[in-house]
């Protein structure tokens, strides 16, 4: 992997490129080797970048299941 | 449709990642008015080749009456735009659809609270939201872990793997049988990251 594809590959990790346009950038690459790489290279899968992560999933699964949640 | 909660699909990543997984109605699994915005679902689907695609036209039309296609000024342009050009792309069409989604006035009334899907895009960041208390944005990977959390699905891992089979397949068949043991075990240490991160 070249350095432009890691860091595209660092940039999609940190939600701030699109799956497709770094499998464009990857060569085709598909969804499959995104996610070796992604794990190769010990970067964690995109995700909403926000501050008390945990407590929004607490309220998302009560507001989605609320007679199962304390 | 009136419940509640509103599960905004707001960038196409849930949508295909579900879609090639053949669990699209995963979405339908939660009590809640799921809102594509039409753009994000042109964007899904503009290309019926493209992976996930042809099986989320089939999963719309089939669901009609549980899924809402909001439309959109964004998109109305766009299309618009499209008789003289139409191979024009707008890169972030989907997001800007989605965010005059959830800005309408009405979209969440009285005591609704509205989810947002997403998996590359910080929608949130964009909207003019009254009452941020009343939305809160996940991704698939937590939709599906609360799904499984609440035993209403066997496995959210298996969904990532079926979908990294699925893409595997779609482009690179010859490498399918070297890869299969390294994607899944790529998977099993991404999922287990993401729970301790």
């Amino acid at each position: 992997m070249t350095e432009t594809e890691r860091l595209a590959l660092r940039a999609y990790s940190r939600g701030e490129m699109t799956a497709i346009e770094l499998r464009r950038r990857l060569g085709g690459a598909s969804y499959g080797d995104v996610l070796r790489l992604l794990s190769d290279e010990g970067l964690p899968l995109p995700r909403a970048p926000e501050a008390g992560r945990e407590a929004q999933l607490t309220r998302a699964r009560a507001w989605m299941f609320p007679k199962h949640v304390a | 449709m009136s419940h509640d909660l509103k599960l905004f699909v707001v960038d196409t990543g849930p949508l295909i990642t579900l879609a090639v997984a053949r669990s699209l109605d995963y979405l339908l699994y939660v009590d809640a008015d799921i809102v594509i915005p039409d753009a994000v679902l042109h964007e899904a689907t503009r290309d019926a080749a493209r992976l996930g695609a042809q099986d989320i036209i089939d999963w719309v039309k089939g669901r009609r009456a549980s899924v809402e296609i909001a439309p959109t000024k964004a998109y109305e342009i766009f299309d618009a735009a499209r008789a003289s050009i139409p191979d024009l792309r707008e890169p972030d069409l989907g997001e800007r659809a989605a965010v005059e989604v959830i800005e309408e006035p009405d979209r969440l009334r009285g005591n609704e609270r509205g989810l947002l899907l997403c998996e590359e895009t910080a929608v949130l960041k964009r909207v003019v939201v009254r009452d941020r208390e009343r939305i809160v944005e996940i991704s698939t990977l937590d939709f599906l872990k609360i799904l499984e959390a609440e035993q209403r699905i066997q496995s959210a891992e298996q969904v990532f793997e079926l979908a990294a089979q699925a893409g595997r397949l779609a482009s690179r068949a010859e490498k399918l049988r070297d890869h299969d043991d390294a994607t899944r075990a790529a998977i099993h240490r991404l999922v287990r990251r993401r729970d301790e991160g």
